[in-house]
């Protein structure tokens, strides 16, 4: 009998990984929380497995588990991790204003609060719709738009501030 | 889509990217499962529930390859009830050690005692004293080993061991593929992790994995090791009836009977079998043990043989027959 979770794992994990350090920008914590989750939904994979979208299901263990880990500790790593993204970054072919402009989008987007940058990231890069976000977060859906709103809203706000400072990242 | 908003899918997208490599993932996945799974650890009284499974199984097996005859009614009545025998049923890992041992009664009347020794018991071998569950592989495994664990066996408990049965700790789940897994009822769900256990309430159909942690759990149970016991027992229960129901499930049950159980070769399984009741009651205990200690052979339970024998005579006599499992089959 194929192993579901196997196939599950090979298939999945890879975006699983990314969503969830695109959500927590830190690719650490992401692992953390990919495993703990993994390990967990093994244990129960008989009705997992059993699910429409199994997928979804584990992207909601794995947003709660990031959730509620933050609620857990206070917030921390946002700043370290972010203090170092600069640097780290993937070499791009991208026009070196684009590419400033993206990471500092990146950083503002790291000090979102949490909610706000999950709905974002389901929406942005997941492409979830409303009902999958609202699905997912344990809220509604006029709530999901309100996170999404405001996080662009701040977003906007802070390009407009940041400009200048995004000018200085190429001299 | 805006550009701002087209900035936000790289800025998010450049983020996953910096996502690690999934290989990372996978092998401590892999470390952490393996730690996970916890060594075969089967109470005595699912060893004894296993080879009476067996006794039953077995028989009931064989009867189908060839029409029943009005001669072999007239005998298995006349042969309801054999005398008592002592077996020593145990559990083998897969590196030969056997990390359960039961000192087993089939009684006269049907019913079943079984006294469990524990794995780290100091125990008396002509080679010196050993851990219990190493006896057997210290004499050489297969025969010569199962021959020696009864000898030591014997001379601890002060009783005369007539059969022994080993069983490869995989047989409950080779059981349950075999007849296409097994259905059970729990009254509650219930989950834990150190058999890995994760049930919901209600009638449900056992996987592979499943089988094992069905069998294994007893954290998480309101009697614990009991209630593990009554789970061996409900499994085997319906192991036979669904292999029953469905006749072409046979050849693989006498398949997982070969492959997982090796009983001494003198043993008449079907005379045994024949006085067993389906719904034989399972007294399960464990001899008494003492302090800890410790020799260059590692730290293990010292026994006071006085006491052994005491307990082992006192227990082991034919217990009176108890009645079914509850009405509707479920456990906890």
């Amino acid at each position: 009998m194929p192993d579901g979770y196997e196939q599950f794992v090979a298939d999945r994990l890879d975006r699983l990984l990314r969503y969830a350090t695109a959500m927590t920008c830190d690719r650490y914590l992401a692992q953390d929380i990919v495993q703990e989750v993994l390990l967990r939904a093994q244990r129960r994979w008989h009705r997992i497995g059993a699910l429409d979208a199994p997928y979804l299901y584990v992207k909601r263990m794995v947003t709660n588990e990031y959730l509620s880990w933050w609620r857990r500790r206070a917030a921390r790593e946002v700043t370290s991790s972010h203090s170092a993204l600069a640097e780290v970054s993937p070499p791009v072919d991208d026009p070196a204003v684009r590419h400033a402009e993206r990471d500092a989008m990146r950083a503002r987007i790291a000090v979102l609060p949490r909610k706000q940058r999950a709905a974002l990231v389901l929406r942005y890069y997941e492409d979830s719709t409303d009902a999958e976000i609202a699905a997912i977060l344990g809220c509604g859906e006029g709530t999901v738009r309100s996170h999404i709103s405001r996080a662009l809203k701040t977003l906007r706000a802070n390009q407009n501030t940041n400009t200048s400072s995004a000018a200085e990242v190429l001299r | 889509m805006t550009d701002h908003e087209m900035l936000i899918r790289e800025a998010i997208a450049a983020e996953a990217a910096r996502a690690v490599h999934p290989g990372a993932v996978l092998a401590e996945l892999e470390k952490k499962r393996a730690r996970r799974r916890p060594m075969a650890l089967i109470a005595a009284g699912g060893l004894t529930a296993v080879a009476a499974a067996v006794a039953l199984v077995v028989p009931l097996t064989m009867g189908r390859g060839t029409p029943p005859s009005p001669d072999a009614a007239a005998q298995s009545s006349a042969a309801v009830s054999p005398t008592a025998q002592n077996v020593l049923v145990f559990g083998l890992d897969e590196d030969g050690y056997t990390d359960s041992i039961a000192l087993t009664r089939f009684g006269g009347d049907g019913s079943i005692s079984a006294v469990s020794i524990p794995r780290d018991t100091w125990i008396e071998t002509p080679g010196g004293t050993v851990k219990a569950n190493s006896v057997y592989r210290g004499a050489g495994s297969g025969v010569e080993g199962s021959k020696a664990l009864v000898t030591a066996v014997e001379a601890m408990a002060g009783v005369r061991i007539d059969h022994y049965a080993a069983v490869d700790m995989t047989a409950f789940t080779a059981v349950n593929d075999a007849v296409g897994g097994v259905e059970v009822c729990l009254r509650n769900a219930t989950e834990d992790d150190y058999s890995g256990a994760d049930f919901p309430a209600g009638r449900q159909v056992l996987t592979s994995d499943q089988a094992l942690a069905f069998v294994r759990q007893r954290h998480g149970l309101p009697q614990g090791d009991l209630d593990r016991v009554v789970r061996q027992q409900a499994f085997l229960h319906a192991a036979a009836a669904k292999a029953l129901a469905a006749p072409d499930t046979l050849p693989a049950l006498v398949g997982v009977v070969r492959e997982h159980v090796r009983v001494d070769e003198g043993w008449d399984v079907l005379a045994l079998a024949r006085g067993l009741r389906p719904d034989a009651p399972v007294r399960t205990a464990t001899i008494p043990v003492g302090e800890q200690t410790s020799t260059e052979r590692g730290t293990g339970l010292s026994v006071d043989p006085a006491a052994v024998r005491a307990f082992v005579g006192e227990f082991l006599v034919d217990a009176p027959a108890g009645g079914a499992p509850g009405g509707d089959g479920c456990v906890a």
